[in-house]
This record gives structure tokens, sequence and C-alpha cells, in this order.
């Protein structure tokens, strides 16, 4: 989809060094202004009122500002130093990164900050006026700076992950990356304001968004597949720090340990649609049947079975029965597909969640209590370890989401385990073999049912552990919270992240659940808000954030320039890599 | 026997509503091989279109429910649905129509809860409508609501006469329509063959947009039978009805208009007759739904093609 645009070839041809000017000049003014006030009061984001004294905020967009006049002059010294013969190492390295993407991308990214603080101090302060003359200098620098980035001719692509990097540069690189990630997510989640929120959204974004167009995502997806193991301990290192960075304080940990449940009930989920390519819209359901598993085995006085067993055999046979629901629910494979089949999920899920308001002693035997559910579950206590109390860490008190967080952490590193052994496996290739097309992998001698079933069992194992916990970090399992359109909140964390990959779907996942706990004021809208994007994703990007680049190929087959610069990455012939 | 008789009506009218509605996903996977998952949702839309009409009207006429309100609130309904599918197919599937299956049936959950949420969230807006967010009472129109009536012993509710009318007058169009018209015709000829009808001179994007709207139109008229049938209406009540309709037109054999018919009369008196006389603690309305998918999950497995039956093609 080209979108027309009044900055034609020619034009640029004629203007890029007028428009690099203008980048530079932009670039720095918007620097500059985050050190005069913004707004004209106190009240709005956090406090933009001073001249001289950024806030926080402020100096993300002075960092903006200054990417974009570093890249605006390097498109400048490079010709310059390349005819003097100024640092010619240096050059080798920087003729590699995309200036002039980065530049561009910034340059819309820029605008779109402005734009959202400006509309955030209107709305909270009230009216136009509420916004101070630096915020006016701020949008005519991010407008120069946009027009500026557009005058450039397009820039060669980078190709920076074709560079050669020492091993310790690369490690330095992911855990610098990470611990960015981590600081920056864990300044955003201590925001009480939503507007803060958004706005350090949306500099995430851009900040993203530079990052992948100027070709350092590249090379950092190109390191991280170097030192695999090194950028899997480190996330994870990460994840298991964050919990000290709330200073005692649960609400975030609630957010995240919910976030965590969520996230590895899609990354099981991803099994089944990402790597089989079998739909499941009934999914919820598999969550379901391990959190009420778990819900009648506790210690919980509404607990309808008798046997309370030590939580990692509830927890098994959690999985278990979630794994033969899936058995029962994949048979149908064998015969159905495609759009049925996801019509057969659909009707299972419903199936389920009616029976389970059913089993009310009324209509049906009294296992769960019906709609009610059963509440009052206590708290784990696993080896002597009490999940509701609080422990102190190095003098960091861990209160009991923060306990809850470190066990999902755990379940999900076995899940993504699972998850990449399965999809580097014979397995998994037989399933990708099934996705791309069913007849060819049968006969080449793909047992296609069996691993069909695999996926689903597999699948729905790995919700039922996820189920166990959240029955005990929820404290009440109730037939309502398996609606269907949790199934399809978990199919959209799939899609939205990009389908087979483990980072696509964490992040979706991530995204999908944090957005709206952050955003209390848009959480009237917030369903309005994902129906439409959904159907706004499926048009412009429907291989998901971080796509399989196989997905890719399959969703732009008539895009052909794309397809070679595609084939032309792939390492090799099968690269399923997230 | 009076009271079987008297579950036999209930399921012809419950089954004739289920078949308004599927005819809408038969047409359009007829002729473009689309689940059109969000056709509940038009279903629903129709249903507030008419009272929205009736609402209108009553400014003027100062909320009379006679019965020449129900064609007008027909019309309104039929406008708003057809409208709202017609938008749909335009912006959101044509976009997809090469695109891989996952990609519009993601954009179909997309859509449905997209207009649920629009509903529920702005319908109260209008000046003098109602709130939206719980169930709202639909008008009561003369005649067809009220007091059954008691036709050789058999007591009937009057909205039963509207829903089963209507199937009737509407499945005799679709008939004339799709026989008897150049535009009948040409659907005919897309549903077999997209490519040969091109090359024919048939218009093959204004076809489709003519299967959206035929199917929104029988829905609207679903949409205001379910409120005089029920009482009220609410922005939730497409999904179930949606999902039930589906499974009428799969029983009957998707692509196939008279399958939906059968389908939706089987299934609206498997489920009243369920519902009557399964016995013990598994019958009874609470169950119903389950039964009826259970009984989804078999037709799509065991017998693919439906009762009635085109032969369908293998979808993968």
């Amino acid at each position: 989809m080209r979108i027309p645009t009044i900055f034609t070839l020619e034009l640029q041809k004629r203007h890029h060094r007028i428009g690099r000017l203008l980048a530079l000049a932009g670039g720095l003014v918007f620097a500059v202004s985050a050190y005069l006030p913004w707004a004209y009061a106190s009240g709005a984001l956090d406090d933009m009122s001073y001249l001289g004294g950024p806030s926080a905020l402020q100096f993300l967009g002075l960092a903006l500002g200054l990417i974009l006049a570093i890249c605006a002059t390097m498109g400048l010294i490079e010709p310059w130093a390349g005819a003097k013969g100024v640092a010619p190492a240096l050059l080798k390295v920087s003729k590699r990164v995309g200036w002039t993407r980065g530049a561009k991308v910034t340059g819309i990214g820029m605008l779109a900050y402005i734009g959202v603080v400006l509309l955030a101090i209107v709305i909270e302060l009230g009216g136009l006026v509420t916004v101070e003359w630096g915020g006016w200098v701020a949008l005519a620098a991010a407008v120069v700076g946009l027009i500026g980035t557009r005058l450039i001719t397009p820039g060669r692509p980078p190709s920076l992950e074709r560079l050669r990097t020492p091993g310790w540069v690369g490690i330095l690189a992911i855990a610098l990356t990470l611990l960015g990630a981590l600081l920056l997510a864990a300044y955003a989640l201590n925001q009480v304001d939503g507007g803060s929120f958004v706005v350090i959204l949306t500099f995430a974004g851009v900040l993203a968004a530079f990052i992948l167009r100027s070709g350092l995502g590249g090379w950092l997806s190109s390191i991280s597949q170097r030192h695999r193991t090194v950028l899997v301990f480190a996330a994870f290192a990460v994840a298991f720090l964050f919990p000290f960075t709330q200073n005692g304080s649960d609400a975030n940990m609630s957010i995240a340990t919910q976030v965590l449940i969520f996230a590895a009930t899609a990354v099981g989920l991803n099994i089944v649609v990402g790597l089989a390519g079998l739909l499941d819209l009934g999914y919820i359901a598999f969550l379901g049947a391990g959190a009420f598993t778990a819900a009648t085995m506790s210690q919980s006085a509404f607990a309808t079975i008798g046997w309370k067993p030590p939580f990692i055999v509830v927890m098994l046979i959690a999985g278990l029965i979630s794994a033969t629901l899936g058995l029962i629910i994949g048979s149908p494979t064998l015969r159905v597909s495609g759009d049925y089949l996801a019509i057969v999920t659909l009707a299972f899920g419903e199936i389920f969640r009616i029976s389970m308001s059913n089993l009310d002693g009324r209509d049906g035997p009294d296992l769960v209590h019906g709609s009610s559910g059963i509440p009052a579950i206590p708290n784990l206590n696993l080896f002597g370890f009490d999940f509701g109390a609080v422990h102190t860490v190095a003098g960091i008190p861990l209160g009991r989401f923060s306990n809850y967080f470190f066990l999902m952490l755990l379940i999900m590193a076995v899940i993504v385990l699972v998850f990449t052994r399965l999809n580097h496996s014979r397995i998994g290739r037989g399933w990708v073999a099934i996705r791309e097309d069913e007849k060819a992998a049968e006969a080449m001698g793909v047992n296609v049912f069996g691993l069909k079933l695999l996926a689903f069992a597999g699948g729905a194992f790995l919700a039922g552990l996820a189920g166990a916990v959240k029955a005990h970090v929820d404290q009440s399992v109730t037939p309502d919270q398996y609606i269907f359109l949790e199934s399809a909140f978990l199919l959209a964390a799939v899609v939205l992240g990009g389908m087979g990959t483990v980072m696509g779907v964490i992040l979706g996942a991530v995204l999908l659940k944090l957005v709206p706990e952050k955003l209390r004021f848009v959480n009237e809208y917030r369903m309005l808000l994902f129906g439409l994007l959904l159907v706004v994703m499926m048009r412009v990007r429907p291989e998901g954030m971080i796509p399989n680049q196989r997905r890719v190929l399959e969703f732009h087959s008539d895009d052909e320039e794309l397809i070679d610069e595609i084939e032309e990455d792939l390492p090799y012939e099968f690269a399923e890599e997230s | 026997m009076t009271f079987f008789l008297d579950q036999l009506l209930n399921g012809i009218s419950l089954g004739a509503l289920y078949a308004l509605i599927a005819v809408g996903y038969t047409v359009v996977y007829g002729i473009v091989q689309l689940i059109n998952f969000a056709h509940g949702e038009v279903f629903m839309i129709g249903a507030f279109g008419a009272l929205s009409t009736w609402i209108v009207l009553g400014t003027v006429t100062g909320g009379s429910t006679a019965w020449w309100n129900l064609p007008l609130m027909l019309v309104g309904g039929m406008v708003v649905a057809v409208l709202t599918a017609v938008l749909m197919e335009r912006f959101a599937y044509r976009p997809l129509r090469n695109a891989p299956r996952l990609a519009p049936l993601i954009t179909a959950i997309g859509i449905s809860i997209f207009l649920q949420e629009f509903v529920r969230l702005f319908f109260g807006e209008i000046p003098g409508f109602p709130d939206a967010k719980a169930a709202i009472p639909f008008p009561q129109i003369d005649f067809f609501t009220g007091d059954p009536v008691n036709v050789g012993g058999v007591l009937v509710h009057r909205g039963n006469f509207f829903v089963i009318g209507a199937l009737i007058v509407c499945w005799a169009f679709l008939w004339w329509f799709v026989n008897r018209t150049a535009t009948g015709r040409a659907m005919q000829a897309v549903s077999q063959d997209p490519d040969t009808s091109r090359l024919m001179g048939i218009d093959v994007d204004r076809i489709i947009v003519v299967a959206f709207a035929v199917g929104a139109a029988l829905a609207a008229v679903a949409g205001v039978a379910h409120g005089l049938r029920y009482g009220n209406i609410d922005f939730r009540m497409g999904f179930l009805a949606g999902l039930k309709a589906f499974t009428a037109a799969v029983l009957g054999g998707i692509g196939n208009i008279n399958g939906a018919v059968v389908g939706g009369l089987t299934l609206g008196v498997v489920e009243a007759m369920a519902t009557a006389f399964m016995p013990g603690q598994f019958g009874g309305p609470s169950w119903k739904d389950v039964w009826a998918f259970v009984l989804l999950i078999l037709i799509l497995v065991f017998r693919p093609q439906g009762l009635v039956g085109a032969k369908v093609v293998d979808r993968a």
C-alpha cells in the first residue's frame, strides 16, 4: 500500500541538503525545548512548567531530538569524512547504519510524541491556553524536523547485521538493551497518571521504530542469535529483578503476575495456532480446566474433592486433565480443518463454560458450585515457603504477588523451553509442514493426525499448568472468567505479537494485558479499541509485530521486492527463529 | 398432547428465527467462501435500527404501538443492517479477499467486538434514546404481542405468528430473487465459478455486496422478530444467536439457502424438544445450548455437508 506523497523523488533529489539541515535544526531545537516550560501549570503529566529544569518526560523528548539530530548529521559527515579519510574504521561501521531511515521514522515519531504530550496537557489542564510557549516551540521544531526528514532522499537499507562484532560487545549490548527495557518498564509502570503512561508508551514505540528502521534491530537480532543462551538468561534475569524495582509495592506485581499467566497461556496457544496452524477459538477452556481442577483439589473449605495432594501433584493432574480435553477437542481434526475447526473449538469453549456453570447441584452434580464458583482458595505453601507472606530480601520486601510472580516466571521458563525445543525438533518441523501444506506433509511421511493431536494436547497441558497457579493467585474460580472474549484476547495476543515466535507473543500478551490495566480512563472504550485494532492489524500488518519470517512471506505473497529482501536475510532454509 | 404441540410450535418459531439469520451466513458463504462471523452483530444492529425507527416515529405519534409501525420499523432496521453489512464488506473483508483464511476470521471477531461495543457505548448517547448498557424493552406492537391466542386448543404466543409469517414471505421472496431475477442468476453463477462469471460480464464485487445486503436484510427481520418474541433486546444478543444460526446453516448444508431454512427449523425444534423432554438433571433450559453445540460438533465432524447438503468441497 503506497501512500501518495508530495515529497516526490525529484523534489528530494533537488533539496536533500536543505532537508538534512532542516532535520538537524528541528532535532536540535526540539532537544533544547526540553529546557523550556511546556505546560502552564504543574498539574499535567509530570511537572513541565519550569524554565531550565526538564522533567523526566521532557528528557525523553530531549533524547528523541538528539537522535534525530545525530541521524541528520551523520548523513552530512559521512561524505566529508570519506573524502578526507577521517576515522576510516568508524566510517565503515557508520556506513552500515540506516541513518536516513532512522531519521525519517524519528521525524514522524517526534511529532507523534509532542502531539501526545500536548494533547495530554490540554486534556488534563483544560484548554489550549494551558500549553506554554515552550510546548509550541517543540511542536514547531517537530514539524520542521518532519518536513526536513521527508525531503531527504531514501537511504540505503541498513546492513549492520553483517558486521563482525566481538563477542563481549554483543553480550554487553544485549545486557544494556534489556537493562534499558527493564528500567523503562519499571518507570512506566510506576506512573499513577494514565497520561504519563501513554506518553512513555509513545516514546517506547518511537524508540523501537527507530531501532528497527536504523538497522540496530537487525544487528541486535543477529547478535542475539549468536548468543542465544545469554539472551534467554539475561531476559529471565531482568524479569527476575523486576519485583526488586517496586519498593515493596504489590500493586504492579499483581498486574505483572496476571500478565505472566496470560503470556504463558498465549505461548501455549502459539503451539497450536502459530506452529501447527490450527485455529483454536476455545483455548481459554484449557486454562479454565486447570484452574477448576486446582480449585476442587485445593485446601479451600468450598473444594468439592476430599483428596488434597501436594500442589506439585495437583498441577500435574490439572495439566493432564487439560491435555485430555485437548485430545478430545483435537480428535475432530482428523476430519475437520480450517474454518470448521475454528467453529468446533469455539463451540467446545462455550460447552465448557456453560457446563461449569451448570455443575451446581441443581442442574448437574455439585462439582464447582455453578456460577458462584469456588471461593477462598488459600495461598500456596511449597516446601515451607508461604506464598501469602511478605519475604524481605536484601532489605526489599516482596509481597504475595511477587512470590507468585517468581513461580510463574519458573513455569514460563519451562513453557518457553518446551516451545523452543519442540520448535527445533522433528516434531516442530512436522507441525510447520502441516501448516504449510497438509497433503504434501502427509505424502512426505509426516504423521499428520498424531502431530495435530500432540499440538492440541501439548498446548492444553501448558495452559492447564498456568491455570492451576491462576486459581491460587485469583483465590477464586468462577465460570464467567472463561468466556469466549478471553479466547479472543489470547488469539489476539498471538496474532498481534507474531504467530510462531516466542518474543512476539510475549510482547503481544504484555501489551494487551498491561495497557488496559494502566489506562483506567480508556477502560470504558478498551473493547471498542481492541476490536478496531484487530481489524486494522489484519489489514496493515497481518503477520504481527515481531513476525516469523516465513509468515511474512505467506501474508505478502504478491510483494516481490519484500520476498527477495526476506529470502536474502534468511540464514538457512528453515529459518524459524524469533 | 397439547404440551407437545405447544413445544413443537415453540420450536418452529425459534427455528424460523434461526433460519432467517442462517440465510445470511449461507448466502455469503456460497459466494465468497467466507464465514461472516460478525453476522450475528448485523442481526443485533437490525433490531436496534428497528427500535430507533420506532423511537423517532414516536416523537410524532407519541409512542403509538399500532400495527402500521411494524412495516416502518422493518424498513428502518433493514436500512441500518444493510448499511452496516455493506460497509463491513467494503472496508474490512474486501481488502482481505486473497489473504490466508485466518485473516478474515480474525477480522470478523474484531468487527463483532467493535459493533457490540459501539452499540453499548453510543446508542444511549443519542438524545432521546435509552441507555443500551442493559437490556432495552422492545416496543410491544399491537396484535403481535399480548395474550396468547387459542388455536384449536393450542395456546399460540402472538410473536410466533410474525416470525413464522416472516420466514414464509422471505423464503418466497428469496426463491423469486435467486431464480427469477438477473441479479439472482448472477449470484448463482458467481457461487459456481467466480472467474468464469467475470468473463461473462458479471460484476463480481457487486454480487458480493448484494449477498451481504440480502443476508443483512433478513437478519434485520429476525432482529425485529426477536424483539417481539422476547420483549427486549440487548447488545450481546448477536453472539449466541449468531452461533446458533451458524449451526443451523451448517446443519442444512452451508451454501444452500433451502438448507439454511431446513437446518434452522430442525435446530429450533430439536432445541425446544430437548428442553421440554430431555429427562434427568442434564435436560432443561440450562443445558439446551450445550446440546445445540454438541450437535454442531457432531455434524461438522460426521456430516460436514449437512442434511440437505450440496457437495461441499474440502474446507482447508
